[in-house]
Formats: structure tokens, C-alpha cells, sequence
């Protein structure tokens, strides 16, 4: 089998056996850090002004500037080198933790970069990026596709797609720095604290939210698994052995869920890499489609959009960076009519799903686990599932979630108003690194994504099951699901 | 495991026909999972999320 077809997993597997701490851990910590240097800023310190940000351009020479104005000195290139070295300095950090080569992981991580973020740059072109006629008008030109600022992430996936299909070796000398689990986890602790200040202010519908993410729940592991189960079963002849993972990637959560049932029912650690494989190629046709078709059918309701990249779209990575485009789409086709929704709402639907569906996945992973070990494969030699085992899989980033938007509810609701009202700004901050992790992520994905590789190597039957149920069966019951329990409903309108 | 063992075991794997318990599995987490759907959609229609 060759490496680059089973890129997705090795690097991991390598880290987990040796080193003391895992990506989740290193997620959590590193989401904290920034949520807390954020925080700062309550008390009138900035710590992290100085990261840059890209507005949506004409002129290239206006595309960056620091974050806070606090740093403006600095200049918009000079704020891209700053952020260039901190995240060199704290990722290799990890890659140190990690017991990765931090030498290599230095050099592919400078590449990842620069490339993505140059990606990003481009995606926020005028002509590409600008959404409405005002904004068309403000930058004097005269058609765009309308992609939105978010657009940049489809560049990022483009730019590292091309690199993995046209640049095999280019993709493999990267490698090391193609994180995307780490990247979106740590994106999504910070998104806890984002969604926090969103939802701050309408408490009401936040908490009607988990009604619905334990609808999410029921769908994903009790239907979809269900029958993508039976599907690989059944009509496609695979073996339990394949099935389980196979259905759990399909259904659940893509990678982390394909790996966790992997283990749990002692599969071979082939089995789960080569579905995590395809679960990202899928997840990448899923980002390149869904979000444009919630666009042009599902405008004028928002949160039935953002319900659906969270059931629909596989890895986390994918279907909260889904999230974002569809948000940006969304809200930019309404700007156009003139309903101004405030942001952020579809987006913390996405990510809310998807962080639901997570929670399960080590409990999940166990029954399995214990129904193979006890009723399936039962010989005197192997190693039944154990209860600790919940834990072990499950996802510690979620830890980092909840916590973060725990302490940014607090800091918003409960703190006296001439704190309270810094709050958005502090952690608005955070969100540029959030953005930041969130191209990192899809360049990441895109590299990972060797369309031609696994063609060669013959696995159209497990693409063809993926392929039926995703398409065929989970899209649309997702849509199905996501309009029932939120349709109707719409975001508020920006003040 | 090489490339063409995978294939090879993918494309001439022997059918492992569904066990009951497969069969049980399947079918109570269809049934639990409608049963909760339904559940939670009445709720849902009941309590309508608000802004």
C-alpha cells in the first residue's frame, strides 16, 4: 500500500504510540491559550492584536492589517510575519510534544503557510470575494462570483488539492505539518467561546439548540449507522470487520469515529486508515458542493443550512469549515435583499451538531466494542472491550468547547456591564486565530485528498458504498431531519 | 499488507452472512432511533425554539 494513499493516519498513529500527550490535548491546551491571551483585552491589554486579518480587496497593498489598531504600526505584512513566527513557535511546540522530527515540521509548516494563507489572499480578491452591490460598487468593479470573504477556505482546499493530485512528492514532503485534526480542534475550542458571545444574547434559543443536537444524536447513531451497517452488509458483501468502521465514518463522524469503532472492535489498523481516506475525500466533494446548494435553496432559512453541514458534511474539519462558507453565502444572498441576519448563528448550528454528535463517539465505539468482543468475535485470546475505553476515545477537544463557552457566557451575562460590553471584542480577537486554524485546516484537507491514488488502487467498492449512502441516504435525511427541527426558525437580524 | 493483498481480500472476500445479533443491533437501533425521532419532532412541535 502506498504512503499516500494512507497519509491521513500514520503521523497520528506514530504520535499516539509514543508521545505523552495527544492531539486532542495539545487542541485543547492550545484553544485555551489563545481564548485566555484573548482575554486579556478586558483589561485593556492586548496580547494578540497584532495577528493578522484579510479584508476582501482590490488594491493588495489593503488586504492585511493587524487585528487591533493597537498595532497598526506593525502593517499588514508585518502582522502576517508576527503570526507566521508565533504559530511556527507554538505549533512546533506541539510537534516537539508530539516527538515529531520539529526540524521537518518547521520547514513543511513554513510551505503549509504561507501557501494557504496566500490561498486565503486571493480568496478574498474583489471579484472573487464581494458579495453585494454596495460592496461592488465600494471596490468599483463591476461582476464577482459572490464567493464571500469565506470563499478563501474553497481556495485554500483548491491550492492544497492541486498540491496532493498534481505534486504526490511536494504533498509528501509536507506531510509532517498536514495536521488537520489538531488545526480544527483548536479552532474549535475557540468557536466555543465565539458562539458564546452569539448566543449571549438570546439565551432562549441557545437552549432549545440542545433539544436539537439530541436529534442529531439519535439520527447519526441510531439511523444513518443503521443502515449504512446493513447497506455495507448486505448489498456490497464487506465483512464486519470492514462494515463497522465503514458505517461509523460514514454516519458519525467521519475520521475520529471511523478510528475509535476501528479499535474498539479490534479491527485491523488497515481498516480504519483506508476509510478515514475516504471519508476525507468525501468530506472534500461535500465542502465543494453543499454549501452552494444551501445557498441557492435554503437562503431563507438559515439555521435548516447550518443543521445540515453539521448532519451531513463527515469530519469535523469539513463540516464546521462548511459551517462558515455556507454562513458567509447565506448571509451574503440575503444582504443582497436586504435582510441583514447576525452572524454567527449558522455557523454555532454547524459546530453545535457536530460537537453532539462527537460526545457519543467513545460510548458508541463501546457497545460496539463490547457486542464484537462478546457476542461476534469471541475467542479465548482476545482482549475484551473495557468501560474505560469511553474515555480513552473519547473527544477531549470538546472539553475545551464547553469550556470556552462556559467562561465566554459568564464574561458576557455575568460580569458588570463595562466588562461585559469588551467581551465581543476580546474574544473577536480569538476568532481571527479561529479563522486562521480554519484555512490551515482545509489546505490540510486538501492535501490529504489524492483523488487519483485511491482510484489506482482499486477500492471503488468501498467508495461505492460511501458513495450510496452519503449521496443517497444521509444528505437527505439530514435535510429532512435538520428542516423539521429547524425550520422556520431564523437568526436574528443584525441591530 | 500490500496494496494488491488489500484489493485482492476486498474483491474476493468470502460473504459472512448477517448474525442475529447483527440483526438486533440494526433493528433496535432503527427502531429506538424512530421512536426517539418521532419523540423528540413532538416535542419539538410543542416547544418551539424562540428567539
Amino acid at each position: 500500500m502506498s504512503d499516500t494513499t494512507l497519509n491521513v493516519i500514520p503521523a497520528r498513529r506514530a504520535d499516539a504510540v509514543t508521545a505523552p500527550i495527544n492531539e486532542d490535548w495539545l487542541a485543547v491546551v492550545l484553544g485555551l491559550a489563545i481564548f485566555v491571551l484573548a482575554l486579556a483585552a478586558l483589561v485593556h491589554v492586548d496580547l494578540i492584536g497584532w495577528v493578522v486579518t484579510t479584508s476582501v480587496w482590490s488594491n493588495l497593498g489593503q488586504a492585511l492589517r493587524t487585528t487591533s489598531k493597537d498595532f497598526s504600526s506593525l502593517g499588514g505584512v508585518g502582522a502576517l510575519v508576527a503570526t507566521y513566527v508565533a504559530l511556527l513557535v507554538v505549533l512546533s511546540g506541539t510537534a516537539v510534544a508530539l516527538k515529531s522530527n520539529v526540524t521537518r515540521f518547521a520547514l513543511a509548516f513554513t510551505a503549509v503557510f504561507w501557501i494557504a494563507y496566500a490561498s486565503w489572499v486571493i480568496g478574498n480578491f474583489a471579484h472573487f470575494a464581494a458579495s453585494t452591490p454596495a460592496e461592488q460598487q465600494k471596490f468599483g468593479i463591476s461582476w464577482s462570483l459572490k464567493l464571500t470573504n469565506e470563499g478563501g477556505y474553497i481556495f485554500a482546499l483548491v491550492a492544497g488539492l492541486i498540491i496532493a493530485n498534481f505534486f504526490p512528492r511536494f504533498a509528501e514532503a509536507i506531510r509532517d505539518a498536514i495536521r488537520p485534526e489538531l488545526y480544527i480542534k483548536v479552532a474549535i475550542v475557540i468557536l466555543g467561546g465565539v458562539f458564546a458571545v452569539t448566543a449571549a444574547g438570546k439565551l432562549g434559543f441557545a437552549s432549545s439548540l440542545i433539544l436539537r443536537g439530541v436529534a442529531a444524536i439519535v439520527e447519526a447513531y441510531l439511523i444513518y449507522w443503521a443502515v449504512v451497517y446493513f447497506v455495507a452488509r448486505k448489498w456490497f458483501g464487506f465483512s464486519r470487520e470492514w462494515a463497522a468502521p465503514l458505517a461509523s465514518g460514514i454516519s458519525i463522524c467521519g475520521v475520529s469515529a471511523a478510528i475509535a469503532v476501528g479499535g474498539a472492535i479490534r479491527a485491523r489498523p488497515v481498516v480504519p486508515v483506508l476509510v478515514s481516506s475516504l471519508v476525507v475525500i468525501f468530506a472534500v466533494v461535500e465542502v465543494l458542493i453543499l454549501p452552494f446548494i444551501a445557498q441557492a435553496f435554503l437562503s431563507h432559512e438559515p439555521l435548516v443550512a447550518g443543521a445540515w453541514m453539521g448532519l451531513a458534511v463527515k469530519t469535523d474539519g469539513a463540516a464546521v469549515a462548511a459551517g462558515g462558507i455556507t454562513e458567509s453565502l447565506i448571509l451574503a444572498k440575503n444582504a443582497a435583499e436586504g435582510v441583514n441576519y447576525q452572524p454567527g448563528w449558522i455557523l454555532g448550528t454547524a459546530a453545535t451538531i457536530k460537537v453532539f454528535i462527537d460526545i457519543f463517539i467513545g460510548i458508541w465505539a463501546f457497545i460496539l466494542g463490547y457486542i464484537w468482543t462478546n457476542h461476534i468475535n469471541v475467542t479465548p485470546d482476545r482482549e475484551k472491550a473495557k468501560a474505560k475505553e469511553i474515555w480513552q476515545r473519547f473527544p477531549k477537544f470538546i472539553i475545551g468547547f464547553l469550556v470556552t463557552f462556559v467562561v465566554g457566557l459568564y464574561l458576557a451575562l455575568g460580569t458588570p456591564a463595562d466588562i461585559a460590553k469588551n467581551v465581543p471584542a476580546a474574544i473577536g480577537e480569538a476568532n481571527t486565530f479561529r479563522v486562521i486554524f480554519f484555512i490551515l485546516t482545509f489546505f490540510s484537507i486538501g492535501v490529504l485528498s489524492n483523488f487519483k491514488t485511491l482510484w489506482q488502487e482499486g477500492f471503488g467498492k468501498l467508495a461505492a458504498v460511501y458513495l450510496i449512502s452519503l449521496f443517497g441516504f444521509v444528505v437527505w435525511v439530514g435535510l429532512l431531519i435538520s428542516w423539521i427541527f429547524f425550520g422556520g426558525i431564523t437568526p436574528p437580524l443584525a441591530s | 499488507m500490500t496494496q494488491s493483498d488489500i484489493r485482492e481480500e476486498l474483491r474476493n472476500a468470502p460473504i459472512e452472512p448477517l448474525l442475529p445479533i447483527e440483526k438486533k443491533l440494526i433493528g433496535w437501533s432503527l427502531s429506538i432511533g424512530l421512536v426517539l425521532l418521532v419523540g423528540l419532532a413532538l416535542l419539538n412541535h410543542f416547544v418551539p425554539a424562540t428567539f
